[in-house]
């Protein structure tokens, strides 16, 4: 039987404490929040039947767990003994064993030490603010970023230029801190040292200088083969700068596009408006082969030396007659021939018959009478009566006498004379020699036109799949005085300038022109 | 009759200006192609880039000058301007770019420009949809009369269950006091809260409500109803924070790259000047 006093503990409207007391006698103190419950408890955190308080067999009062928590001082206990001065947390009730009167066995206060929050309180303090500190974050990464960017963009790149033993370690890695300021792939020739800034760009804020380029490149020659032209034409076009930088023209960091620029806005920069450079060069200007292009000039050598050349424009056609000493009618050597040997020899000749192509670049080998003439035309060095033909050889004029001499002495000169007329003279042209020469007549010398287009180079082999008479007109050539090299018009038959045109390949300077000999030039040295 | 908005502002006028900018620019690009192909160091890039540059700084003005509440022409036609010259910016400095990429502070710059751009796009659209679809989410309705009348319901649900059995009181006590809301950057952005205790109570009690007594089946019935009208509360206030969290979020992005991309546009030119 528990005979014992209950105090309640609770705070009235002004916030003081109350008490309330009552005894309680019973075999068993039930504490819950059921409404039968000796102690009702109202309150949701207190379970229905938390805990009751009996006598266990030692016949000590004990306050057991029914279906509730209680806690001694921070451990959650099954059954606790009701000693004098024990305090139990009992949900969020205190209940503390008091000092008993004498009348029972048994004193309890009961307190609601943890009373429940305000539910608005309580709800409002569960809802967070939106985006809680976005200010601060801000404020926070843009530093960081920017921080960040400065030192590795904008700080290492410029330190490793300021301080030399920083810029010494870097050479020796493989990239250097600056490699982030690299604005484009570096070509491939340049790849080994590019990663490396400073190989190039020597010093800050200046523009990548000639002696860089020339680290390597030392054995390079002028550009241009006249060193006049060289100073005069450049230094004029490029006023605002100091002659011409080698980077000018070869722009790096630009790769895959070539490191040499091909494009014809250099070239039309000056020579779009040439007394500007040279007021008195006899040039016209030139913007684009398709517009403003002059009509071609053919090179004749006017003698021995390679330098000695007369070059004549095509539209003078009174004045384009090759003297090459020979007597030749391409027109009788081209598609079906009579051959040798009677009316039913008929052949097929073509251009390369004769004219055959050599090397990468299709030049072509020269005629030669033994490859190419004589297995036609080896009676023409026949003589004498059909019984006793003499085989006179092909070679030089003395060659020819003493052979004469040897195989008939008689009608040397006879046999001479008909040579003359019509024997040696059916392809060459024949000049008379002085009185007292020991050979009555000799061959004029051959001249015959290797380089048409001096200034300009053509390849025949990218131009195999044409016919050769679609730009060399020879079917009806009948002297081979006549000159059938192609002019302008017949290029711009599939070429147009600098920019395409239907069915017209885009043909920039670089088509057919060095710049300024420059390869010429070096051959020369 | 609706007044104008920042994307019809004078009849389009920065939209045309915008699309005038953006024709005349990719004009000159494709007419003006330099022959070792479009950079950034052409006369054409040069012109980009420096037009490039100075509507950078002219944006980044506008984001000062907006919280100074005075100065020079409307704020709505500021804005207006802002998001039609940002989007031809793209277009200018991607000419400028001349498609060439690599890894580099050029390149960072670029792609930080695209980020600060597309933020502000996303930033644009959450001002288009979600203002709207804010107001049809609270009615009449603001977060504080909401979070009010949910703590209504709680001391309801409270009063309720403390006479029904320990395991629904229980429930009903947990999703009263650990219902968080907005908790933390994710969930706000979501408007979703995986494992949320109001939520579980209500599918809890669903089966908890089968054995009762016949006496506690009646305020079963009205605690359960509480609790469902709780739920579609707590919904309701999650919804109004995650408009609100993506209104502002976008910010999180766009101003502090904003501030990066100074940085780097800077790098960029010393770089590019000072390696000629």
């Amino acid at each position: 039987m528990i005979h014992c006093l209950l105090i309640q503990i609770s705070n009235n409207k002004r916030g003081l404490p109350v008490r309330s007391y009552r005894t309680i006698t019973a075999d068993e103190v039930t504490i819950g929040r059921y409404v039968e419950s000796t102690v009702q408890l109202a309150d949701p955190r207190i379970s229905m039947h938390h805990a009751v308080i009996k006598r266990l067999a030692d016949g000590q009062a004990h306050l057991v767990s029914t279906n509730g928590e209680l806690e001694v001082d921070g451990v959650k206990m099954q059954s606790i003994a009701l000693t004098h001065g024990k305090k139990v947390l009992l949900g969020p009730y205190v209940l503390k064993v008091e000092p008993a009167p004498p009348d029972v066995s048994l004193a309890l206060s009961l307190e609601l030490a943890n009373p429940l929050p305000d539910d608005f309180q309580n709800i409002k303090a569960l809802t967070q603010e939106p985006l809680e500190g976005a200010s601060a974050f801000k404020r926070k990464l843009s530093l960081w970023l920017a921080g960040v960017i400065a030192l590795i963009f904008l700080g290492l790149p410029l330190a490793q230029n300021f301080i030399p033993q920083l810029q010494a370690t870097m050479a020796q890695l493989p990239l250097g801190f600056d490699r982030v300021w690299s604005p484009g792939h570096i070509s491939n020739a340049h790849l080994h040292f590019g990663s490396q800034c400073s190989n190039c760009h020597q010093k800050l804020t200046q523009k990548v200088t000639d002696n860089a380029c020339m680290t390597c490149h030392r054995d390079i020659s002028p550009h241009i083969a006249d060193t006049d032209l060289q100073k005069h034409a450049f230094n004029k076009s490029h006023r605002l700068s100091d002659g011409v930088r080698c980077a000018e023209c070869h722009r790096e960091h630009k790769a895959p596009h070539p490191l040499a620029r091909q494009d014809n806005a250099n070239c039309v920069k000056c020579h779009g408006n040439i007394k500007a450079i040279d007021s008195k060069t006899k040039l016209s200007n030139i913007h684009d082969f398709d517009l403003d292009h002059p009509g071609f000039k053919l090179t004749f050598s006017t003698g021995k030396d390679t330098k000695e050349v007369e070059r004549i424009p095509q539209t003078d056609t009174a004045r384009l007659v090759e003297k090459s000493g020979l007597k030749f009618p391409h027109s009788q050597h081209f598609g079906k021939v009579q051959g040798p040997d009677g009316v039913w020899d008929v052949r097929e000749l073509s251009c390369t018959n004769c004219h055959r192509p050599e090397g990468k670049e299709m030049r072509f080998q020269a005629v030669a009478y033994a490859r190419d003439c004589q297995t036609c035309h080896a009676n023409q060095l026949d003589v004498g009566p059909a019984k006793a033909t003499i085989h006179i050889p092909h070679g030089t004029e003395q060659s020819v006498m003493n052979a004469l001499k040897v195989q008939a002495p008689k009608q040397a000169s006879q046999y001479a004379a008909v040579l003359k007329s019509d024997g040696c003279s059916y392809c060459h042209e024949i000049s008379e020699t002085k009185k007292g020469d020991t050979l009555p007549w000799k061959i004029a010398p051959l001249n015959i036109n290797q380089d048409w287009f001096s200034k300009a180079h053509f390849n025949h082999a990218s131009h195999r799949s044409q016919k050769c008479e679609s730009c060399h007109q020879v079917e009806h050539s009948e002297i081979s005085a006549d000159v059938a090299m192609p002019d302008r018009k017949s290029c711009l038959r599939c070429h147009s300038g600098n920019n395409p045109k239907p069915k017209r390949i885009a043909s920039g300077c670089m088509s057919c022109h060095d710049f300024h000999s420059s390869h010429a030039a070096k051959e020369t040295k | 009759m609706q007044r104008s908005n920042i994307f019809d502002y004078k009849h389009y006028f920065f939209f045309k200006i915008a699309v005038a900018v953006i024709l005349i620019a990719f004009i000159a690009y494709i007419a003006f192609e330099p022959p070792i192909g479009h950079y950034g160091g052409s006369w054409l890039g040069y012109v980009l880039g420096i037009i490039s540059a100075l509507l950078v700084f002219w944006m980044t003005w506008y984001g000062i000058r907006k919280r100074r509440y005075r100065g020079s022409g409307a704020t709505q036609g500021w804005l207006s301007a802002h998001i039609y010259l940002g989007t031809a910016l793209t277009v200018l400095v991607t000419l400028h770019s001349g498609f060439n990429f690599g890894i580099n502070i050029h390149t960072l710059a670029y792609g930080l420009l695209l980020m600060v751009v597309m933020s502000g796009f996303f930033g644009n659209y959450t001002y288009m949809i979600y203002p709207r679809q804010m107001t049809e989410n609270m009615g009449e309705d603001n977060l504080d009369g909401l979070l009010l009348r949910i703590a209504d319901a709680d001391k309801l649900a409270r009063q309720i269950a403390l006479i029904m059995p320990d395991d629904i009181n229980n429930t009903v006590s947990r999703a009263c006091s650990e219902t968080a809301i907005g908790n933390g950057l994710l969930e706000q952005l979501r408007g979703y809260q995986p494992n949320c205790p109001t939520a579980i109570a209500v599918a809890q009690l669903t089966l908890m409500g089968k054995d009762l007594p016949s006496e506690q089946r009646k305020p079963y019935r009205e605690l359960y109803s509480i609790m469902v009208r709780r739920l579609s509360l707590v919904k309701r206030v999650r919804q109004d924070l995650m408009y609100r969290a993506r209104l502002g979020f976008w910010l999180y992005i766009h101003v502090p790259f904003t501030i990066a991309l100074l940085v780097a546009m800077m790098a960029h030119i010393i770089a590019v000047f000072f390696y000629w």
